[in-house]
C-alpha cells in the first residue's frame, strides 16, 4: 500500500504533463469539429455519394457529421499516444529504481520483490485510469455543445473500455521488458520501437488486403472504432488476444523480477 | 577537441544503428510501391470522375497520388520523420543530461575547461552526430526510390528540397529536448521521454490529415515540413517555416542560459 502511495507520488508530475498535453490535444480536436457538426453541405457530399465509394474509403459508417462518427475517426491517434504513455510508464515503474539507483535502497525493505511488483503494477494501473479518465473528461466537456446520438454513451463507454485494454497491453508489455532485461537503456529502446513497429503494422495492414494478417500483430487494429460504432460490441477473438498477451508479460515480468541479479 | 572526439566516438555505435533503421525503413517503405501502385491508380481513374470539391470534403484530392513515385514517396517519408524526430529528441534529451544521470558530472566539470567550451564540444558532437544522419536520410531515400520506381519518373528538385528540410527538423527536436532538460531538475527517461515527444507531435498532424484545419497542424514540425506539401510546391511554406526556426532560436538560447548558470546534480 505504501509502495503504491509511494509510485503515485513518483509519477504524479509527468501524469499532470501527459494530461494536460491530451487535453489540450482533445481541445484542438474539438476545435475543428465545430466546421463539420451538421454541416449540411457534408451531408449532402455523402448522400450523393454511391455506397460503394464510402466503403472503399472505410467511411461507410464514419460520418464526420455527427459526434460518435468524429470519435471514431479520430480514436486511433488519442490511442496511439495513449499507448506510448502507458509502455513508457510500466517500463519506467520497474527500471527506474536500477536506473536512478535507488534498487538497492528498495530491496533492503522487508517486501518481496513479487510485492514491489505488486504495488508498481496497481500504481500503473491507477495512473492509466487517470490518464484516460482526463482524456474521457475533457472529450465530454468539449462535447457539451453539441448534440449526441441515441446509442452515444454506449459507444463511448466500449471506447474507453477497449482503450484502456490497449492501454493495459502496453503497460504489461513495459513492465515484462523493464523486469526482465537487465540493462535499462536496451529495455526502453525495445519498448518504443515496439509501439512505433505495431503502428507501422498498423498503417501496412490497411494498405493491401494482402496484408490482412497484420490486424492480429497490431493492438491498434484490434478494436477499430468504426467496426465498435456499427457493432456496438468487440471481436472476442481481440480481447482473448488482448487477454494472453496481458498474462503472459505481467507472469513474465513475475517470473525474471524475481530471480534477476539487480544492479545495485 | 578532446571533449569532442570523445563524445563523437561515443555517438558512434548506436549512431550506425539509427542510419541503418532509417535505411531499412525507406527501402522497406517503398518496396510496396511497385504492388500498391496499380491498386491505387485504379482508385485514381475512379475518383476521376468525381468533382473536386466532394473530395476535398472528404480530405482527399489536393494531394500527390499514392500511384505516383513522389506521392508514395511522401506518404514513406513521413515514418523516416518520425524516426528521424526520435533519434534528435534523443540526443537533444541525452548529451547534457547524461553527465548528471551518470554521476559523471564531477569528474568533467572539475577539468579545467570552462563551461561553455563543454557546451560547445558537446554541441557540435551531437550536431555532427545528426549531420552524419542526414547522409543517410539522402542515400536511403535515393536508393529506395531508386531501386522501386522501375520506369516511374520522378522530379529530382522537390524531392532535394525535402532532402533539405531535415537539419531544421532535426534541430527542432535537438532543440526541444535540450530546453526540456535544461528547465527539469529531476532526470527523466531520455529515450521514453524522446520518442513520446516526436510520436505526441506526429498524432496532432496525422490527427489534422483526417480533420482537416490549420490549429492541430501549427505546433508539430511534421506539418511544418510535410513531405506531401514540399513534394508537391518544392517550396517550404514560408509561415510554417518561420514557426520552427522561431521555436529553435528561443529553445537554444534559453537552454544555453539556463545551462551556464545550472546547479549541477554531484555524486556525493
Amino acid at each position: 500500500m505504501n509502495l503504491v502511495l509511494r509510485e503515485l507520488y513518483a509519477n504524479k508530475k509527468s501524469l499532470l504533463i501527459w494530461g494536460a498535453s491530451m487535453a489540450a490535444f482533445v481541445a484542438m480536436m474539438f476545435v475543428e469539429f465545430a466546421a463539420y457538426y451538421k454541416n449540411p453541405e457534408m451531408l449532402a457530399v455523402i448522400d450523393a455519394m454511391p455506397r460503394e465509394l464510402l466503403a472503399a474509403f472505410g467511411m461507410l459508417d464514419a460520418n464526420l457529421t455527427t459526434v460518435s462518427g468524429y470519435l471514431s475517426m479520430s480514436m486511433v491517434f488519442i490511442n496511439v499516444a495513449l499507448s506510448v504513455y502507458a509502455a513508457m510508464l510500466g517500463h519506467n515503474l520497474v527500471a527506474k529504481e536500477e536506473r536512478d539507483k535507488t534498487a538497492g535502497f528498495l530491496m533492503t525493505l522487508p517486501i518481496t520483490r513479487a510485492s514491489v511488483l505488486t504495488g508498481k503494477l496497481i500504481a500503473g494501473l491507477l495512473c492509466s485510469a487517470i490518464l484516460l479518465g482526463i482524456v474521457a473528461g475533457s472529450m465530454l466537456g468539449m462535447l457539451l455543445p453539441y448534440e449526441a446520438e441515441a446509442n452515444f454513451l454506449a459507444f463511448f463507454t466500449l471506447l474507453l473500455i477497449t482503450t484502456f485494454i490497449i492501454m493495459v497491453l502496453f503497460l504489461s508489455i513495459g513492465m515484462f521488458l523493464g523486469a526482465a532485461l537487465r540493462r535499462h537503456k536496451l529495455s526502453a529502446g525495445l519498448g518504443m520501437g515496439l509501439v512505433f513497429a505495431l503502428y507501422i503494422a498498423s498503417i501496412v495492414s490497411g494498405l493491401t488486403a494482402r496484408l490482412e494478417f497484420l490486424r492480429y500483430v497490431s493492438p491498434f487494429e484490434y478494436f477499430e472504432a468504426a467496426q465498435l460504432l456499427r457493432d456496438l460490441r468487440m471481436e472476442p477473438i481481440f480481447l482473448l488476444l488482448s487477454l494472453v498477451v496481458v498474462v503472459g508479460s505481467v507472469s513474465g515480468a513475475y517470473f525474471y523480477y524475481s530471480r534477476r541479479d539487480l544492479y545495485v | 577537441m578532446t571533449i569532442l572526439v570523445f563524445e563523437l566516438r561515443r555517438y558512434m555505435g548506436s549512431l550506425m544503428g539509427w542510419i541503418a533503421s532509417i535505411v531499412a525503413l525507406l527501402v522497406m517503405f517503398m518496396a510496396f510501391y511497385p504492388v500498391l501502385a496499380q491498386d491505387a491508380a485504379m482508385l485514381d481513374l475512379f475518383l476521376e470522375h468525381y468533382p473536386e470539391e466532394l473530395l476535398k470534403a472528404f480530405g482527399m484530392g489536393g494531394e500527390l497520388s499514392l500511384a505516383t513515385v513522389a506521392g508514395f514517396f511522401a506518404f514513406s517519408f513521413a515514418f523516416t520523420q518520425l524516426v528521424v524526430g526520435a533519434q534528435s529528441a534523443y540526443y537533444g534529451f541525452h548529451f547534457m543530461s547524461v553527465e548528471e544521470r551518470e554521476m559523471t558530472a564531477d569528474f568533467l566539470y572539475a577539468k579545467p575547461v570552462s563551461r561553455p567550451q563543454i557546451l560547445l564540444a558537446k554541441y557540435g558532437a551531437a550536431g555532427s552526430a545528426l549531420l552524419i544522419t542526414n547522409v543517410g536520410v539522402w542515400l536511403g531515400s535515393f536508393l529506395a526510390i531508386d531501386l522501386f520506381r522501375g520506369d516511374a519518373t520522378y522530379e529530382l528538385w522537390p524531392v532535394v528540397s525535402l532532402l533539405l528540410t531535415v537539419p531544421v527538423f532535426q534541430l527542432f527536436f535537438f532543440s526541444l529536448g535540450f530546453v526540456v532538460t535544461a528547465v527539469s531538475k529531476k532526470t527523466v527517461s531520455v529515450i521514453g521521454a524522446a520518442v513520446g515527444v516526436s510520436f505526441v507531435l506526429y498524432m496532432l498532424n496525422a490527427l489534422r490529415r483526417i480533420v482537416g484545419g490549420e490549429l492541430l497542424g501549427l505546433v508539430s514540425p511534421y506539418y511544418h515540413f510535410d513531405p506531401n506539401y514540399i513534394l508537391l510546391t518544392g517550396a517550404w511554406h514560408p509561415l510554417h517555416t518561420a514557426i520552427s526556426v522561431s521555436f529553435i532560436i528561443v529553445a537554444n538560447f534559453t537552454a544555453v542560459r539556463l545551462y551556464l548558470r545550472r546547479d549541477l546534480r554531484s555524486a556525493t
